[in-house]
């Protein structure tokens, strides 16, 4: 009775449209006034989620993407990708996906890589006589690597729920990430080659070499942060703070494009963004807790284990189950509520924490480019200025080849566990 | 109705100099923590300090979040609903939220009251300080979902709003 209450009161909420954070905080409620339990226990389950050391690195991160976002660099990322593969039929195309998986290894997070590379790339695909459709599809499609490539935000959250290292999760992305990035390439080179999608002319080595020297300063920011993470000379943390001062001196000093004006509103915004991330991870921590009491865990895993304990099925049906819930949730929620559930049912049939956080991961990251509920697919087609059904429509290739990926990384645990391995052993 | 959007705009300004001054803090706390490692030790006291840093800036953010939309929500439904029905879902999310933290807001209290007979390890800081930073989140939750309300009610785009922020 006490369940049917927390989670009908969860889905009623969500459905009338009421913030996640705030429809798991009233539906444990509903659960903890059922059960006669004194409320006491929330305020100190909400402080114990956020009271996580590797938390403390989110808007570290999300600071250090929004400096560098104003500072100038999506145009130097964007001609630095497209120096490299925009000669190639679908060149924009290419450079779009390029973009993403550059931009992917600064921020964390695949809104921001979503507005930022579409708000450019959108409307210069159009003129270049890109349909409006593909253009956005395409833009969409590939910001789902940023959280894939380090840094990642939904990484750190895996992070603190499952005690794995917030390095080893970031490396463990860094593979099938690019994987992602070269089957979209893939992907769109076959479209744009059917439909005689224009390319733009080879401006030599020259150029390719300008556009790389002036991105450098943009791109090094990945080396830095997986240098500190690798060494061990700093935790996630202190990283996320130093890439945000780098950002900071890049965008202000080196570049000179981010106004010092606009800094404050910068670091005010993203205090917003990422307290809201965190609020939703306190109020979530409170339904964790009553989902491992209630024993929800070992009661999904028993139910799906006394279906079937064949390892290959049981991937698939967690994938199933995830592809499900990021159609219609919000990513870290749902990462949230069912990574520890999943995760037990994953190690009853031997599979890998760290493989499963990574499937999970980019499973959950296809989620935000699927209908009805997909926040990179509404954005993308808002800065196209398109109705929502013709890029689903354009963007179904590009998710099947990013499912594609996620079977492989499902199967092949080393794609996700070799890198990972060998740097941390 | 200028007197309530005054008033937001009061709460807001306050709020986002709060969470501007807490990430400040974390951000100098955690580079004291780097440069005092680089030159020797650091200070016992800057890891608390980011921690409680972070605890605040959430507990003074939360409320922002929730004007913003970055207090993400599902609203597929409601935006599909004919005629006056999404604004009175609006409405009535703004009202749960509210309800919830009313709830809530005396047991936040005990939890500061607890806090009394602790002090933290390395500040030596009554815990009774730092609980208090969710007992603030839930006051602020229920101030800005009470003002949501109202200014829905009132036919005041809060997107609008969100933009000035």
């Amino acid at each position: 009775m006490e369940v049917f209450v927390l989670f009908a009161v969860f889905i009623g909420a969500l459905v009338i449209g009421i913030p996640v954070a705030i429809a798991l905080g009233l539906s444990s409620l509903s659960y903890l006034l059922v059960s006669g339990i004194p409320l006491v226990v929330v305020p100190q389950k909400v402080y114990a989620g956020i009271d996580v050391f590797v938390l403390l690195s989110i808007p570290g991160f999300i600071l250090a993407g929004n400096l560098m976002n104003n500072g100038g660099i999506t145009e130097r990322i964007i001609r630095f990708a497209n120096a490299l593969v925009g000669w190639v039929r679908g060149g924009l195309g290419l450079t779009n996906i390029g973009a993403s998986m550059l931009f992917g290894g600064i921020t964390g997070t695949a809104v921001a890589d979503a507005a930022s590379i579409g708000g450019v790339m959108i409307p210069g695909m159009k003129k270049a006589g890109y349909p409006a459709d593909f253009s956005a599809a395409v833009t969409a499609a590939s910001s789902t690597v940023g959280p894939i490539i380090p840094p990642s935000v939904p990484m750190i959250i895996v992070g603190a729920l499952s005690g794995i290292s917030v390095g080893q999760m970031f490396m463990a992305g860094a593979v099938p990430g690019l994987l992602m990035g070269l089957a979209m390439m893939i992907t769109c080179y076959v479209i744009a080659r059917r439909n005689n999608f224009p390319r733009e002319p080879w401006r030599g080595t020259s150029e390719l070499v300008r556009a790389f020297a002036s991105a450098f300063w943009a791109i090094a920011m990945t080396g830095i942060i997986i240098y500190g993470l690798l060494s061990g000379i700093a935790t996630p943390t202190e990283n996320a703070v130093v890439a945000s001062v780098y950002a900071f001196v890049v965008g202000a000093f080196v570049y000179r494009e981010l106004p010092l004006k606009k800094v404050p509103k910068i670091i005010a915004d993203s205090a917003v963004s990422a307290a809201s991330i965190l609020a939703l991870v306190g109020l979530a921590n409170v339904f964790g807790w009553i989902l491992v009491s209630e024993r929800i865990p070992q009661a999904i895993a028993g139910t799906v284990l006394s279906i079937t304990d064949n390892p290959i099925l049981v991937v698939l049906i967690i994938n199933l189950l995830l592809l499900f819930v990021g159609m219609f949730m919000e990513t870290i929620a749902a990462l949230i509520i069912l990574f520890v559930p999943l995760l037990s049912l994953a190690q009853a049939v031997g599979i890998e924490p760290l493989h499963f956080a990574t499937f999970a991961v980019l499973n959950l990251m296809i989620g935000l480019t699927t209908p009805p509920v997909g926040v990179c697919l509404f954005v993308c087609a808002g800065i196209a200025r398109l109705p929502l059904s013709p890029v689903v429509r354009a963007i179904l290739p590009f998710l099947l080849s990013n499912i594609i990926v996620l079977l492989l990384v499902s199967f092949i645990p080393a794609l996700a566990t070799w890198l990972p391995n060998l740097v941390f052993g | 109705m200028k007197v309530i959007l005054k008033a937001y705009r009061v709460l807001e300004f306050f709020c986002r100099a709060g969470v501007f001054i807490a990430f400040m803090v974390l951000i100098i706390a955690v580079l004291t923590q780097v440069l005092g490692r680089a030159v020797g030790d650091s200070p016992v006291w800057t890891e608390e300090l980011t921690r409680f840093a972070l605890i605040y800036m959430t507990a003074l953010g939360v409320g922002l979040g929730l004007m913003s939309g970055d207090l993400v929500n599902v609203d597929i439904v409601c935006d599909a609903l004919p005629g006056p029905w999404p604004r009175i879902l609006n409405v009535a999310a703004s009202l749960a939220t509210a309800f919830l933290a009313t709830i809530l807001l005396p047991g936040a209290w005990k939890y500061v009251q607890i806090g009394f007979l602790q002090k933290s390890p390395a500040m030596a800081l009554q815990m009774s300080f730092v609980h208090f930073s969710v007992f603030l989140l839930f006051l602020l939750l229920l101030v800005f979902a009470v003002m949501r309300a109202v200014l829905t009610l009132l036919h005041v785009d809060i997107s609008h709003l969100k933009q000035e922020a």
